[in-house]
């Protein structure tokens, strides 16, 4: 069988739909990382904005009139608010850290815990559905082809007709690698993130450096969260993060804390995740293999790193 | 000295009443009265009524949890926030069922080899985040996350293809010799031998971890690693056996969920059982009596909203999960009013103090 | 006119019940050379912190050209033109100079990283203060650092720069244009206040000298009318000998013999350079010396793991230089270490677990595979009534314990085994009169009972008290080594500051 028989433009294509809750979640854990506070809890964020997507589209189609009229602008609407809600979660933890000094990481534990069972549990206490939920009602985020683009040939059919959190993703990379390359504030999450003594002793306020980071890393993750819940399908499933969080939190170690590797990452790790789905049909190969290879390069990745930056140390210090 | 004990006592209690008082908002919410459904949560938690009384069954489901828990503890101990269980727990689950189902040995040679090898292959397991952390300094949390998916992707790997029993619906291994299933003290309960097992290994963490120098070292190296290099405890050595050792616990839990209750591995065969062990850890005050009671307050909640909640007051059984999540977030957030329990109780000391003066 | 004008600055801090700085007045002139000298704990740092705005002062007021000034923040500081240099540099290993040196002064959201290479290389040659640019961070050695934190303050245009122990990192090779550097700057108009324990280069370098001694204003010389000695006096201070009873020493064979060890820090610097002297059975061993002159380092080859470089260590004839602490002890070491309260004791544990430290496998404290817990309460019974440790009881936390008390734990528990070697560091560091006594006592009982005691002080009469014989470091080696009669001030405070030819 022919390479190219297996990675189709079909292929190309769910890679990139895989990826981008992925990268959203990246991106977020990227900037947490650079700016000195581990964020651990996006998995978390991305299970309960997914919940809340659906449930504030479903309300707003339903309940509203422009909802009822408008049922696309419903969706947008509900895909806004998502994101406001997970910024929401990143103020929270902002002020959580930034007030009480509360450990990140132990809430984020609790924090993934929650995520999983409170949104079944309202699920079934307020809809009495189980399992999964959908409303046919609930329209889903409409593909957009990108003028121009779209018809280049075979370029425009991978780089056109996803929906507008697909181009929300490319955009924010966009802006992040702008943000962290080419602009002083960039250079201030830097300082705060490598060494916080060097930031507070030119004036450069923690405080605002951890806000922003947290809040817009949650404002990723919810927009990852309306992804999975109205962007493709129209459905909401138990654990609906399903380890994308964590496998974001990977690629952003992966991308060395920027947000161009982290991108690059995501886009990778979609990749391995479409190309298991396709091999599982077409061929014999177990996709599990292909699955795993994220979690495994990225523990070979962050031992090789750790590796060299004690083999420096050493080095410097026998010098 | 007394107030400290006391603000380690008072903190997950406080916890625990938060998590209690915010899920009745979320019972709220079906209509149910929240006074029935604590009701129900202690009658099909811990009652006693019933073909197979609930307690018998919480105990049961408390198993697993004694024992991940005590693994947390161990790691908590050593100072190291390890959240590896679950892959070890998965990895000694997979090498059970393995060897339950081809072994071909009697029972008394075959049991105990395959606990063995279970936990050799978990604490091999649990070897590679803890030299990772200490040679190398890569963060414990990621690179367990890490190696907890890579044990479930290998558990869906091995159900899907070369473990499968047949080509029926569900995913899952053959089941494992009968003559080395675990004894069970009421039949269908879950409860049995191994629950007994794991009351043995808390008794024994706690001689040990008091009562030897081995323990000793534990504990210095885990509050204050300066003081333990200076005294010529060999800091290193200690984290790696102490981890290792509480992977070999975590795997062990594995091996005996399957001897004595599954009888066999299949897809989704760990579902956040490792989480569960730091939340026991946690919530036990990294103390072998706290894991054993709270493991069996949290089994029994789980247990009771499983029967109880869902089936006769039909409020949905994930609220067992949703209140421990909510304690243990209560937990991670204590920092906020730490201080305000701190002041309430001394200024109770206070009041007791005058009242004897 | 004065730049600066402290006028009754008093810190206390609370948790260290350390007065750090104790009704503190004086000025320092526009466009001089000031230096602050003081040994470690004399309340330079924390003055020089209160008037960058980094510590608040309890009370007092600071003057800035004569105007009075609160200072919030280093961005307050900064804003009146007080600039500082730390000791341990505050810098981002990832940057790149020009990054570093702009950081937090960038007018536009956007960066021209051309236009911030031709800013920094048009500051670094305005004051002849050559530097690449584009060099990371990372890849730059100390006085290089040290001249991107001080064109960090430049850019910012302060005129008062404030620099903590400069010279304390680096070469022997870059201080001499370090101190020129500092004339330069002061050419062009800047005032320089800089803090240093060497007081060579303060008199070289400086206008005038500040010396403080235990957060205390000893007084301001004009550098041109001192001299070493003087100095040397203010710093150490005269104070009543605190009178011990000892008897003459009965040496008997050596225990610990260092020969020849060489150290090297990090950076490369040599901390210590060919060091050799022995101690022997039933003598106290005194190292003088103003602090960071290498006996940290001494300590850590011989009590801890620190690898030198070169040189044997010996305990009784065994060679100990590659061991672990383990393996040390078990030669017959014991050591009292400066910092009680994060080395010395586990305070969030219990008298009991901290009387156990280095016994814990030993056999006569086990009963089967447990620790015989009877008998190490009985023991830690004892050790509290023979050391009369007050405050708390066997199952207490230590952290309940005054600093006189936990010293006393650490004692009690070092001594335990009557050690062939016992290595005390600052041991009376921050206590009270009457356990200074104590301690004392109790360290030449050790002697007495046949222990070879290395002491390592930079409190002169400690050292004046105690030794049988002294050895004095300097810069990283022992300038010299005094035995009977020549043990007095003056000789040990000739060979602190590095004269040599001081004693006859």
């Amino acid at each position: 069988m022919n390479i190219f028989d297996i990675i189709t433009i079909n292929v190309l294509q769910s890679a990139i739909r895989l990826a981008t809750p992925i990268i959203l979640a990246a991106l977020g854990a990227a900037l947490c990382n650079k700016a000195g506070v581990l964020n651990l809890g996006i998995d978390g964020f991305i299970t309960m904005s997914a919940f809340v997507a659906i449930v504030s589209t479903y309300l707003i189609r339903n309940f509203t009139a422009i909802g009822m009229m408008h049922p696309v602008l419903a969706t947008f609407l509900g895909v806004l608010i998502t994101a406001l809600f997970g910024g929401l979660l990143g103020l929270i933890y902002a002020f959580l850290k930034d007030r009480f000094n509360v450990d990140l990481v132990v809430l984020s534990i609790a924090t993934n815990m929650l995520a999983l069972e409170i949104t079944v549990y309202i699920m079934r206490a307020v809809f009495h559905q189980s399992g999964t939920w959908s409303d046919s009602s609930i329209v889903q985020l409409p593909s957009i082809e990108l003028p121009l683009i779209s018809s280049i040939p075979v370029l425009g059919d991978l780089l056109s007709g996803y929906n507008i959190i697909v181009y929300l993703s490319w955009i924010f990379a966009v802006l992040l690698i702008v943000l962290m390359k080419k602009t002083k504030w960039g250079r201030y999450i830097t300082a705060v993130g490598e060494n916080r003594d060097a930031a507070v002793s030119v004036g450069i306020s923690v405080t605002k450096v951890r806000y922003f980071a947290l809040i817009l890393s949650g404002v990723l993750s919810g927009l990852a969260g309306a992804f999975l819940s109205v962007g493709h399908l129209t459905l909401f499933t138990r654990d609906m993060s399903a380890g994308r969080g964590w496998l974001g939190n990977a690629a952003a170690l992966f991308g060395f804390n920027n947000p161009g590797g982290a991108f690059a990452a995501g886009l990778f790790f979609g990749f391995a995740d479409a190309l298991a789905l396709r091999l599982q049909n077409v061929t014999k190969i177990p996709s599990y293999i292909i699955q795993v290879m994220p979690y495994v390069l990225t523990i070979v990745i962050l031992s090789i790193v750790s590796y060299k930056a004690l083999r420096d140390r050493r080095k410097r210090k026998a010098a | 000295m007394k107030k400290i004990k006391a603000i380690n006592l008072a903190m997950p209690v406080s916890a625990i009443i938060l998590g209690v008082i915010a899920s009745m908002l979320l019972i709220a919410l079906t209509g149910v009265s929240p006074l029935s459904v604590l009701e129900t949560l202690l009658k099909d938690g811990f009652g006693l009524s019933g073909k197979v009384a609930p307690l018998f069954m919480t105990l049961g489901t408390s198993t697993p949890l004694m024992l991940t828990g005590l693994a947390a503890m161990l790691g908590f101990k050593v100072g190291v926030f390890s959240i590896a269980q679950e892959g070890q727990y998965v990895m000694g689950a997979i090498i059970a069922a393995w060897l339950g189902a081809s072994l071909n040995l009697p029972s008394p040679i075959a049991v105990p080899m395959i606990m063995i090898l279970s936990m050799a292959v978990a604490a091999l397991y649990g070897l590679i985040p803890a030299l990772l952390k200490v040679k190398l300094g890569v963060n414990e949390i990621i690179s367990s996350i890490m190696m907890n998916n890579i044990a479930a992707y290998v558990l869906e790997y091995l159900v899907a293809f070369p473990m499968r029993a047949d080509a029926g619906q569900k995913a899952q291994s053959a089941v494992i010799n009968r003559d080395y299933w675990l004894y069970q003290f009421v039949y269908g309960s879950r409860w049995g031998i191994s629950f007994v097992i794991a009351v043995v290994l808390l008794i024994v963490a706690y001689f040990v971890i008091f009562k030897t120098g081995k323990g000793y070292k534990v504990r210095m190296v885990g509050q204050n690693i300066n003081f333990a290099s200076y005294g010529g405890i060999r800091s290193d050595k200690v984290i790696i056996t102490t981890l290792t050792t509480g992977a070999a616990i975590a795997g062990l839990a594995g091996c005996m969920e399957v001897l004595g209750n599954y009888h066999r591995i299949m897809t989704g065969f760990s579902s956040g059982l490792g989480f569960d062990g730091l939340s026991v850890a946690m919530l036990g005050m990294s103390h072998p009596a706290g894991v054993f009671i709270v493991s069996i307050l949290l089994a029994g909640i789980r247990q009771g909203a499983q029967l109880g909640l869902q089936i006769s007051l039909s409020v949905p059984r994930e609220l067992g999960a949703v209140l421990i999540a909510l304690v243990i977030l209560f937990v991670a957030v204590s920092d906020v009013y730490r201080p305000a329990l701190e002041r309430l109780l001394s200024r109770k000391e206070r009041k007791n103090r005058r009242k004897e003066g | 006119m004065n730049a600066i004008t402290f006028e009754n600055i008093s810190k206390y801090y609370p948790s260290t019940e350390v007065q750090a700085s104790d009704n503190v007045s004086f000025s320092i002139r526009k466009g001089e050379i000031h230096a602050i000298c003081g040994e470690n704990g004399a309340g330079k740092s924390t003055l020089m912190n209160i008037l960058f705005g980094l510590e608040r002062m309890d009370s007092g007021r600071i003057l800035i050209n004569e105007e009075e000034v609160t200072l919030r923040n280093a961005s307050d500081a900064l804003a009146h033109g007080i600039g500082m240099v730390h000791q341990h540099f505050k810098l981002v290993p990832s940057f790149t100079v020009a990054e570093s040196i702009l950081l937090g002064t960038e007018e536009k959201p956007f960066i021209s990283k051309k236009s911030e290479v031709e800013a920094v290389r048009e500051l670094s040659e305005k004051y002849s203060l050559p530097i690449d640019p584009s060099a990371l961070i990372d890849t730059l050695p100390v006085g290089m650092l040290q001249r991107v934190e001080i064109l960090k303050m430049l850019i910012r245009n302060v005129e008062i720069l404030i620099l903590d122990e400069p010279t304390a990192v680096l070469t022997p090779n870059e201080v001499g244009p370090f101190l020129d550097t500092l004339r330069n700057l002061k050419e062009r108009g800047k005032t320089i206040i800089f803090i240093s324990h060497k007081l060579q280069e303060v008199l070289d370098a400086s206008d005038r000298i500040t010396v403080m001694r235990k957060g205390k204003f000893i007084g301001t010389k004009e550098s041109k009318e001192t001299n070493i000695y003087e100095l040397a006096d203010m710093m150490v201070g005269r104070k009543v000998l605190l009178s011990v009873d000892k008897k003459p020493s009965v040496p008997g064979e050596t225990i610990l013999s260092v020969e020849n060890i060489n150290v090297t820090s990090s950076s490369g610097l040599k901390i210590l350079d060919n060091v050799s002297f022995s101690v022997r059975r039933g003598e106290i061993y005194g190292i003088a010396g103003v602090s960071g002159n290498g006996q940290e380092a001494l300590i850590k080859a011989i009590a801890g793991e620190v690898q030198v470089r070169s040189g044997v260590i010996r305990i009784s004839g065994k060679e100990v230089q590659n061991l672990s602490v383990e393996q040390k002890r078990k030669a017959g070491m014991a050591y009292v270490p400066e910092d009680r309260v994060h080395v010395g004791l586990n305070v969030e544990a219990s008298l009991l677990d901290n009387s156990l430290l280095g016994y814990e496998d030993e056999k006569c404290f086990k009963k089967g595979m447990f620790l015989d817990e009877k008998k190490l309460r009985e023991r830690a019974e004892k050790m509290i009534s023979d050391y009369q440790i007050y405050g708390s009881s066997v199952d207490g936390l230590v952290s309940k314990l005054s600093g006189g008390n936990m010293q006393k734990v650490v004692l009690a528990r070092e001594f335990e085994h009557v050690p062939d070697l016992l290595i005390v560091e600052q041991p009376v560091r921050g206590l009270d009169v009457g356990s200074i006594e104590f301690v004392h006592k109790a360290i030449i009982e050790e002697r007495d009972k046949g222990t070879a005691v290395l002491l390592v002080s930079v409190e002169l009469d400690e050292i004046l008290s105690l030794s049988d014989r002294v050895g004095v470091m300097y810069s990283g080696s022992l300038a010299g080594e005094l035995s009977g009669d020549e043990i007095n001030e003056t000789n040990i405070a000739l060979l602190m500051v590095g004269k040599k030819g001081g004693v006859e």
